[in-house]
């Protein structure tokens, strides 16, 4: 019995070694392991065994199944292979089909991560209308009327209402809004579209987009407000960024800065970027002046703040090293797909 | 503004300072310095030389050969020029020099002057015409100077440019410098420098001021102080080199020595003054009024005739008006050749006054800048004895004893309380009083002490800027240096409810750009008639830049198509675009602000090639279904199941259009973009368009939708299709079998329409594929041929749908 097996066994595998086509797959089938193939009929002959050698006999004859049911199924799937292989010769050098990769725009992506950054250390985020009253635009926020502070700004009239409405030339109206519905402390960033009526060219547009900050509670101080800055620019731009808080004026804080980073393109020896003074401009801010605070019926002895502001363009232009902010509003593919 | 140097030292010594200190601390004092050059760096290698001898080229007609004594040595030296003669001062250049102006480059671009051979014979320098050192026209001929000048002396100095140029820019805030002197005092403090003490020397003669002319101001509320002096026997003529030379330095234009003396001491202290000719002030009486209704024209000195109104402040004589105060003098009085007895106006008006008629007249002069953003009332009295020095020494005449000063009072200090301890609060510093008071005082704020913690401010009038402690308090922060204060970062975190932002909107962008539109940024400014498309209630500007940014956007669409057709117009044909926008306009009712209605729009964009570039498959363009499939891709993103679209025609802008409706809310529109649009931005090609409501859309989103347990048993699929008549819509044959399905309704979709062989005239064939389950069991067969005779009954009545086939997968 057991020689049986054992020829067998060199039968089928001589068998299996000439097998080419799928027909020669079925034909094996059908010898060796079909219902009524040559294994099964050795394993009718097990019947007929003595007891004592039916173990023995009975585990090679399993082992012959499995060996040859996993031969078989090799050279089934070799048979199968060469098949696929010979349908026709694919150039598997043909590039993969285009597929449209759709990118954020450099803009958002930039507000993106400043509102990220200031959210991580609590500020809320408050909207507000781009049609401005001159009230929420100008006068609370301390630019008296006929003052030459309102020529810091080119401002949009709108055409009904003769000159009371405008539209924003800064976000800092939300900052009235914010104010004027809510009780202190707050402490949040204002986002959004502004407008200047400026001539249009590679340095200015008639509209840009600002994010503003405002914290007003307890004690706020102008070295606060510092270390805050600073605190966004080792995040915005890189941990070694230094910064400069130079004196300036805004109607609506007291004291005022005006604050520059040091120039990343030149080290701050000096390019045409940063004018070669070493230094670039990224944002105004101060403490709120306590004029604004009446307007809003905050009380100035009570609580203090400060606020801040950057273009959003401006930004961009810096990290990314544009140098034409019509760019942003031209939406050239080329343009819109290197971010 | 500039400001020059030379000019600052001789009102605070500035040795050994250099200029890039000088810039440095005035920025970092707030007075923003933009540039600054140093003039005597452009003439390099340029010397005052005498020309000794000149004789004839032997080899061209033309040419001199001349020697230059040059100082410390003779050059031979070829020149061109016609005047060349001996005993001339002229400028030289020397071999290494660069010349500022090539005159045979047609862009004039400099050159170094090398040891050259002209017609054989070397030349060892060049002597320069004008044009070629960039100070004036004169091409054809060399300078010459005067002969005094000294030979050898380098020409920068000899020119007066031994100097630098500071440009700086200056915060509406601080009119105290806008002029030398404030610029000085501001860098007294920063240097520790003492300011030079001024000493001004006139000698007065004859009779009294007061019997030449006199001054009557009768708007007092305009005009707080007038002060005027008088000189006789004046010879007007051109200004002396220094005076010249000092008011072309900073950019303004030397008239004669009378007029440059009144810019000279404006520049100087900050005082605009005006000189007019005594002879034609009529009565020799000045009036300061307001005009009478007949005056409403008026010509100003440089020849335009204005329109004067009520409101503006004018100076007159007995007759008629000789100035607009504040703002510019008139033709009817101006200074000229034959001048001999001078007026001199310095003055103090309402700096709102001057603002609003400078606005008004569109004219704005270096005098109604400095008034309308305040100049020191207790300076006019000075300015006038210092322009009163450098008139009779530059022009003669004999001055009149005393100044006609007409003032509303007296102008004193502003007294403020400062306390140390809300500068410290505020600053976050930790100051003492003695350091706040001596830091005050440095900018010549004399301080007090009221107490241990409180100081008593003496605020100048010229600091106009400084009412109330806070402003103070910047003082102290400003002149103490900000970089001097150290930072404090112990922001408390906090969890504020009240300004949360909307996150979905953050979300909807990175699922659109993964979903492979490009996001875009459209210009919220438009063409009325773009704006009116969409809108007839738009926003309207009142100064628009230009007449294609007079309107706000009503729709997202004219951006949009803009950035398509830019995109073609340089060959990239396939575009998805999205952007997230507002739009305007103004409603019936009353909003945040006024009647303007703001709100917030998502569009898509899609144009060319579904399916860019695939070497194996058929071109696909975009179409209508694609534009469908996508609004349909976001409504499922935000967790919505249902929504209609309704066939809607009447949309000018589109032809094939869908309005999209969910929960009975109409959220915007979809469609193709019809050809009229698409003409007027030259695009070429069919876009797909949908514009949705992005606040109704996020209104409605299911925000947090529970979870439900994943279904028991398998769905069973079956495909179905259905002979309809053509007209018959898709949609609603769906909507039947989903209504008999009932419960066990799962999904459906429609993968085929065919109409052709095989199908009757008219008709077509609708097929789709349909999942049915239960949550009890699997179906079975006889649940889904139920299903089966059931929706072929309902479609048969409702639509005389015939079962066409089914496919049991
Ligand atoms: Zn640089």
């Amino acid at each position: 019995m057991l020689d049986e097996i054992q020829k067998l066994k060199e039968e089928a595998t001589a068998s299996l070694t000439g097998l080419r086509t799928q027909e020669d797959t079925e034909n094996f089938r059908l010898q060796f392991l079909s219902r009524k193939g040559s294994v099964a009929q050795l394993f009718e002959k097990l019947r007929d065994v003595p007891k004592e050698d039916k173990p023995a006999i009975g585990k090679s004859l399993n082992e012959l199944r499995t060996f040859l049911e996993s031969e078989f199924e090799s050279a089934q799937k070799k048979i199968a292979g060469e098949k696929r292989a010979d349908t026709g010769s694919i150039d598997l050098s043909i590039p993969g089909r285009k597929r449209y990769i759709g990118r954020r725009h450099p803009l958002t992506k930039t507000a993106e991560e400043i509102k990220r950054i200031f959210t991580c250390i609590g500020f809320g985020i408050a909207d507000g209308p781009e049609i401005e009253d001159d009230y929420h635009n100008f006068e609370a926020l301390n630019f008296p009327p006929d003052h030459p502070a309102r020529d810091m700004q080119d401002t949009f009239f709108v055409k009904a209402d003769a000159g009371k409405y405008v539209l924003r030339t800064h976000t800092s109206g939300v900052q009235i809004r914010v104010m004027e519905n809510n009780k202190p402390p707050v402490r949040v960033i204002m986002p959004g579209r502004v407008y200047r009526n400026e001539a249009i060219s590679a340095r200015s547009y008639c509209l840009f987009h600002q994010v503003e900050g405002l914290y007003v509670d307890k004690n706020v101080s102008l070295a606060e407000l510092k270390g805050t800055v600073a605190y966004f620019a080792k995040e915005f731009f890189n941990a070694e960024a230094k910064l400069r808080f130079r004196p300036s004026f805004f109607p609506f804080t007291e004291p005022s800065a005006e604050v520059d980073v040091n120039c990343f393109l030149c080290g701050g020896k000096g390019c045409r970027i940063c004018k070669y003074s070493g230094w670039l401009e990224i944002m105004g801010c101060g403490m709120v002046d306590p004029n604004v605070f009446k307007y809003v019926r905050y009380d100035p002895n009570e609580v203090s703040g400060y606020a801040f502001g950057m273009g959003i363009e401006r930004l961009a232009l810096l990290r990314y090293g544009i140098d034409d902010i019509r760019l942003f509003f031209e939406n050239d593919l080329r343009f819109l797909n290197q971010f | 503004m500039k400001i020059s140097r030379k000019w600052l030292q001789q009102l605070v010594d500035l040795t050994d300072i250099s200029d890039e200190d000088i810039a440095y601390r005035l920025t970092m004092l707030g007075i923003e310095v933009e540039s600054y050059e140093n003039l005597s760096g452009k003439y390099d290698g340029f010397v005052v030389g005498a020309v000794l001898e000149v004789e004839k080229h032997p080899n061209a007609d033309k040419l001199s050969l001349c020697k230059v004594d040059i100082g410390r040595e003779v050059k031979s030296i070829i020149c061109g020029a016609p005047n060349v003669a001996a005993g001339q001062k002229v400028p030289v250049g020397l071999v290494g020099a660069i010349v500022p102006h090539n005159q045979h480059d047609p862009e004039g671009k400099p050159f170094e002057l090398t040891r050259a051979k002209i017609r054989g014979i070397e030349s060892e320098g060049m002597i320069c015409s004008e044009s070629e050192l960039g100070l004036g026209e004169d091409k054809s001929r060399i300078m010459v100077f005067e002969a005094d000048a000294a030979t050898g002396t380098p020409l920068a100095p000899y020119l007066g440019l031994d100097d630098t140029v500071f440009d700086i820019s200056l915060t509406p805030n601080r009119p105290d410098c806008l002029s030398h002197a404030g610029i000085a005092r501001e860098l007294s403090a920063a240097f520790s420098r003492k300011l030079a003490p001024r000493r001004i020397r006139f000698r007065e003669e004859g009779a009294p001021v007061g019997e030449s002319a006199k001054v009557e101001v009768s708007a007092p509320d305009l005009c707080p102080r007038y002060s005027a002096r008088v000189i006789r026997g004046i010879k007007v003529g051109p200004s002396p080199k220094w005076l010249k030379e000092s008011v072309e330095r900073i950019g303004m234009r030397s008239i004669n020595n009378v007029v440059d003396a009144t810019n000279y001491v404006m520049m100087e202290l900050g005082q605009p003054l005006h000189a007019f000719d005594l002879k034609l002030v009529a009565g020799h009486k000045v009036i300061v009024r307001r005009p009478q209704s007949e005056e409403t024209k008026f010509t100003t000195l440089d020849g335009k005739e204005r329109n004067i109104s009520p409101d503006m402040l004018m100076i007159c004589d007995k007759e008629k008006i000789v100035a607009i105060a504040g703002v510019m003098g008139g033709m009817n009085s101006e200074i000229n050749d034959e001048t001999t007895d001078v007026l001199i106006e310095s003055a103090n008006f309402s700096a709102s006054s001057v603002r609003k008629t400078s606005k008004e007249l569109g004219l704005s002069t270096e005098a109604s800048y400095r008034f309308e953003r305040g100049v020191d009332p207790n300076l006019t009295v000075h300015a006038l004895d210092r322009v009163a020095e450098i008139i009779c020494d530059t022009a003669g005449g004999t001055l009149a004893p005393g100044i006609i000063d007409v003032a509303v009072g007296k102008f004193l200090p502003r007294r403020i309380e400062l306390h140390v301890d809300h500068v410290n609060r505020l600053l976050g510093t930790r100051l003492a009083s003695g350091e706040i008071k001596r830091v005050l005082e440095s900018i010549e704020i004399p301080c007090g002490k009221k107490s241990e913690t409180v100081l008593t401010c003496a605020v100048p009038t010229f600091r106009g800027d400084i009412e109330r402690d806070v402003d103070l308090i910047e003082e102290v922060g400003r002149v103490y240096g900000y970089e001097n204060i150290a930072d404090s970062f112990q922001t408390k975190l906090s969890f504020d409810t009240r300004f949360q932002e909307e996150g979905a909107i953050y979300d909807l962008r990175e699922f659109l750009a993964g979903a492979g539109f490009n996001e875009i940024v459209t210009n919220s400014l438009q063409p009325a008639d773009l704006a009116g498309l969409h809108e007839s209630a738009y926003v309207t500007l009142a100064n628009p830049i230009s007449e294609d940014m007079a309107a706000m956007r009503t729709s997202l669409l004219p951006g949009a198509l803009q950035s398509v057709g830019l995109n073609l117009s340089h060959g990239l044909k396939d575009m998805k675009l999205f952007e997230i926008g507002r739009v305007y306009r103004v409603t019936d009712d009353q909003q945040t602000v006024g009647t303007f209605l703001e709100s917030d729009r998502i569009s898509i964009v899609l144009s060319g090639t579904a399916d860019p570039m695939s070497y194996d498959r058929k071109e696909a363009k975009f179409d209508i279904f694609d534009l469908k499939a996508e609004v349909e891709r976001l409504l499922r993103y935000l967790n919505l199941d249902s929504w209609d679209f309704i066939s809607y025609d009447t949309a000018k802008e589109y032809e094939q259009s869908l309005k999209l409706f969910v929960n009975g809310m109409e959220l915007g529109l979809a469609g193709r973009v019809s050809e009229m649009t698409l003409k007027k931005f030259s695009v070429e090609q069919d876009v797909f368009f949908a514009e949705l409501d992005l606040s109704k859309l996020l209104a409605l989103r299911r925000r947090t939708r529970r979870f439900k347990g994943l279904p028991k048993f398998p769905f069973a699929s079956f495909d179905l299709s259905f002979i309809v008549e053509d007209k018959t819509p898709v949609a609603k044959l769906i909507d039947s079998l989903r209504s008999a399905a009932g419960e066990m309704f799962r999904d459906i979709s429609v993968f085929d329409i065919y109409s052709g062989e095989g199908i009757p005239a008219g008709k077509k064939s609708a097929a789709f594929s349909v999942a049915l389950g239960s949550e009890e069991r699997t179906l079975n067969d006889n649940d889904i041929a139920g299903f089966i005779e059931k929706a072929e009954k309902k479609l048969s009545e409702e639509f005389s749908a015939e079962l066409r086939k089914q496919k049991i997968v």
